[in-house]
């Protein structure tokens, strides 16, 4: 059989077992398994569409966070019934029409990608006219921003208090759900020519322009994109944790993605997915440095921060010695595993 | 009538320094002309003049009947107008086959959400590139190294795959950046005999910079010659063999009278 | 409002201003040399501060010694972070340069959480900058007259360095076209720590005062005055010292004059800042000092 349905058929073999896979976790995990499994799907949508941004077009957006926030808020406000909206906002009073929206789960997700979106479609003028290196500081600067505005605008956010109580409707067939479409649409518009455009961008804007390409165009829509899947994942993730507040995402979280693509392989959407599923699992695993060890004989104890600084020495030792991360800019595709297993048969 | 391509007395300031002064040129449809002069005269400098990567001081661009002066590059692109570029500037880290499919992008028709699903309408756009940009790579005898990576080609061909791609985006204007730079007498001859072939058959006009006479005298109608940013003579290239100015640019002094036979008295 | 009010705030603008200038300084010059935006200086604020936090209480010293020694450390470890974060970098894509950036500062402030701890510290400010001068009926912080003092004073020193030195002579040089400088022999690694040096100790004095102005000292106090302090300087014009100075002038005053205009917008304050960078990147983008570009390449 030719290349491209064999591709289909492992493809979609895979997705039925990751199916299966989450059935399983979702009958029989434990609470703590599924949470993980709800954080790495989650990640993965967060780190492969901000790989879109900063690995395939080679620009560093230090804000999805304030995308993450937005996204979150909108459809919070939209889930909850207004009726608990009213006992929430006790400072000031949430302004219409929110008081009386309430809608299903689907629809929120899809608000709070286009909120984030349009958003950063409002931010990405002035930045992307000028000059790509403003970008980092804009883009973090935006995060600020939101968060400044989702504490002081009361009638909106609710303020410091945040918003409590939130249906946990976010369960492993949403997180999981999200995660698959966000590969499969990004690594389509990776591979089409407007994904060519972009890293065209990326290896040298002046050819790129001498060839017809408009960076603004396309790098803008690497940052909606972006942006709307951020937002998404904010939904998601609001949905999970059940209660969001302004401080909840701060830039720490953008560092943590940046770590994440970074160490998968910056322009590598299998990298981001690599990196992801290491952060999720791995993160949990390097909480137990920040408390107490117990070896029986001695306590060590437990350094608060140490879980930070031992992320920020990965990441510079990632970018100043294996700069390509683990993937390098190279996917992961059926042709390599193959070619590799009929090696390992030979051996 | 409609002018196809002028240079209005173009000048070029940076702060204190005139790269380009007073700088005129005509073009008519399927020409062949040449740029030449010292280096550092400004050539590449009336290169990125007219395809918006500087804005003049002062002086006009018309393309087609329209002033384009200043207009950003990808917009000369897309009104037909393509550049090589004097030291390569190829995408490395792209294959061969993708670097020309870039030059075929700005005339997509297909949205990127078509793409992001699969649809139909952008796998037919999607093909249609791959197909276009094949075609430009056999008409380069590029085919076979289609999936190799740009960065893993010979100088020779890398300058191929830069004028392929250049015409790839479809321009009736193509302006080459010295690019016979680096080329042995054969692969020179080659290139002129293929620059050639590219204008009849792709309907060109083509304007080019160059250091080697040979190559220069051998193919262009006629010939601009710039020195410090000032033209200093213009013809056929018997014309300017002979011009005593071009010669003491070149030389520093004007040569003795045996050297220029065919040049009348 | 009345003239007075205004009048002080407009005082106490520059003053704020003036501290913005001085971290702002030492953005502009290594993004002149490097052009990298070194997110690590912010938290060179917070390091000097600890310092001297750390000089009087541990070692017993008076402000006039564990000041400017605070100050040297952290001039000093400015030149480290250049060796350590930047330097193996140099021939690196940019975008490495700004990630190794971003892990430096979050590195400098998660060790200051492990060694000292989360909690913010109360800063002890010297009795002699602790009254309260009256003139004209206002009463001002006699540190909020200092305080722009200090930073003329410095910057006048270092415009001296820059350009009546041989030194400042390289730097300038190295800003304007690195790679010919290299090509000319002139130590460039030399040239560069000495403009950590410098621009980290201004920083340090910045952070000295900024301590003395809010005595509350934490982990993560110099990231929004770093952002702040940055965007001054692409305000004045980036690679510019005294358009950093200018810069930090204008922002302080900006943001200062906007929330005594309109109170409301006080919890706004921080977002002021950023919405002067965007203006200034729609309108004028090489900043008040700087020249237009003309270059598309």
């Amino acid at each position: 059989m030719d290349r491209e349905n064999r591709n289909v058929i492992l493809n979609t073999l895979s997705i039925l077992i990751l199916l299966g896979v989450l059935f399983l976790f979702h009958r029989y995990g434990s609470l703590y398994q599924i949470r993980i499994l709800n954080n790495m799907a989650i990640f993965i949508t967060l780190a492969v569409s901000y790989n879109l941004v900063n690995g395939i077009c080679g620009q560093l957006h230090l804000g999805p966070n304030a995308f993450i926030t937005i996204g979150a808020y909108t459809a919070a406000l939209l889930t909850m019934a207004p009726a608990k909206k009213q006992m929430l906002f006790i400072i000031q009073p949430l302004i219409w029409p929110f008081t009386v929206v309430h809608a299903p789960f689907l629809l929120a997700i899809l608000a709070g990608g286009v909120a984030a979106t349009v958003f950063a479609f409002l931010i990405s003028f002035p930045v992307f006219r000028v000059r790509g290196d403003y970008l980092a500081i804009v883009t973090l600067g935006f995060g600020e921003v939101v968060r400044v505005l989702c504490n002081a605008w009361q009638s909106l956010t609710n303020g410091p208090l945040g918003l409590k109580d939130l249906e946990p409707y976010t369960n492993l067939w949403w997180s999981w759900g999200v995660a698959v479409f966000t590969i499969v649409a990004i690594t389509k518009l990776i591979n089409s020519s407007y994904g060519r455009a972009m890293k065209a961008i990326r290896e040298d804007e002046v050819a790129a322009k001498a060839m017809g390409i408009d960076p603004f165009r396309h790098l803008l829509l690497a940052f909606l994109v972006s942006a709307f899947f951020s937002g998404v994942a904010g939904a998601l993730l609001a949905h999970l944790i059940t209660t969001i507040s302004p401080t909840l995402f701060t830039f720490i979280f953008t560092f943590n993605l940046l770590s994440i693509i970074v160490i998968g392989g910056l322009g590598s959407t299998s990298g981001a997915v690599i990196g992801a599923v290491l952060f999720a699992w791995g993160g949990e695993a390097l909480r137990v440095v920040e408390s107490q060890i117990d070896l029986g004989f001695v306590k060590i104890p437990g350094i608060p921060g140490m879980r930070m600084v031992i992320f920020s020495i990965l990441l510079m030792v990632v970018i100043i010695f294996a700069r390509r991360g683990i993937m390098g800019r190279n996917e992961f595709s059926w042709d390599w595993l193959l070619a590799k297993m009929r090696r390992g048969q030979k051996g | 009538m409609v002018t196809f391509f002028k240079l209005d007395r173009l000048v070029m300031q940076f702060g204190g320094l005139t790269a380009v002064s007073d700088f005129s040129l005509e073009l008519h449809p399927g020409e062949l002309v040449g740029l030449i002069g010292p280096n550092g005269a400004g050539k590449t400098t009336v290169f990125n003049l007219i395809v918006g990567f500087l804005t003049p001081t002062s002086g006009q661009v018309f393309w087609l009947g329209e002033d384009v002066t200043g207009l950003p590059p990808q917009h000369i692109t897309a009104r037909g107008i393509a550049r090589t570029f004097q030291n390569i500037r190829l995408f490395t880290d792209m294959t061969v086959l993708e670097n020309v499919m870039v030059s075929l992008h700005h005339k997509m028709r297909a949205h990127f959400w078509q793409a992001m699903l699969g649809l139909p309408q952008y796998r037919r756009e999607d093909r249609r590139i791959h197909e276009e940009a094949m075609g430009f790579l056999q008409e380069l005898g590029l085919a076979h190294l289609a999936e190799e990576k740009a960065s893993s080609l010979p100088y020779g061909q890398q300058r191929r795959l830069e004028i392929a791609r250049a015409l790839a985006t479809h321009p009736r204007l193509l302006l080459l950046d010295e690019p016979a730079a680096g080329m042995n007498p054969q692969e020179t001859q080659e290139l002129a005999g293929l620059i050639r072939s590219l204008r009849s058959k792709y309907d060109l006009t083509v304007f080019l910079i160059e250091h080697d006479m040979k190559f220069v005298m051998g193919l262009c109608e006629r010939i601009k010659v710039l020195d410090y940013g000032v033209t200093i003579a213009e013809g056929t290239p018997q014309q300017i063999q002979c011009n005593p100015e071009v010669i003491k640019a070149y030389l520093g002094e004007p040569k003795p009278a045996g050297g220029t036979e065919t040049c009348s008295k | 409002m009345t003239g007075t009010i205004l009048l002080q705030q407009i005082i106490n603008g520059i003053s704020l201003g003036s501290l913005y200038g001085l971290v702002a300084i030492g953005y502009t010059m290594v993004y002149g040399i490097l052009r990298l935006i070194n997110f690590a200086h912010g938290d060179l604020l917070m390091f000097a501060a600890y310092a001297a936090i750390f000089g009087s209480a541990i070692f017993g010293l008076p402000w006039y010694l564990s000041f400017p020694l605070a100050i040297i450390i952290t001039g000093i470890l400015g030149i480290l972070l250049d060796r350590a974060a930047y330097k193996p970098l140099r021939e690196a894509p940019r975008i490495s340069l700004l990630i190794s950036a971003i892990g430096a500062s979050f590195l400098l402030e998660n060790l200051a959480v492990v060694f000292i701890g989360g909690v913010p510290k109360g800063f002890d400010r010297p009795a002699v900058f602790d009254h309260v001068i009256e003139f004209m009926g206002l009463r001002i912080q006699v540190l909020t007259v200092y305080t722009p003092l200090v930073t003329i004073v410095l910057l006048l020193g270092l415009l001296y360095i820059v350009y009546r030195t041989k030194v400042g002579k390289a730097m300038r040089a190295a800003s304007k076209d690195f790679e010919t400088t290299r090509l000319m022999g002139i130590n460039l690694d030399r040239i560069i720590a000495i403009t950590f040096l410098l621009g980290s100790s201004l920083a340090a004095a910045g952070g000295i005062m900024w301590a003395m102005k809010y005595p509350q000292v934490n982990p993560f106090m110099g990231v929004i005055p770093g952002l702040k302090a940055f965007i001054a300087a692409v305000l004045g014009g980036i690679g510019n010292i005294v358009g950093a100075v200018v810069g930090g002038f204008l922002l302080g005053l900006g943001e200062i004059i906007i929330v005594a205009l309109v109170p409301e917008l006080a919890q706004y304050r921080d977002a002021v800042a950023f919405v002067i960078l965007i203006v200034v990147l729609l309108f004028r983008p090489t900043g008040i000092m700087g020249e237009p570009i003309i270059d598309k390449t």
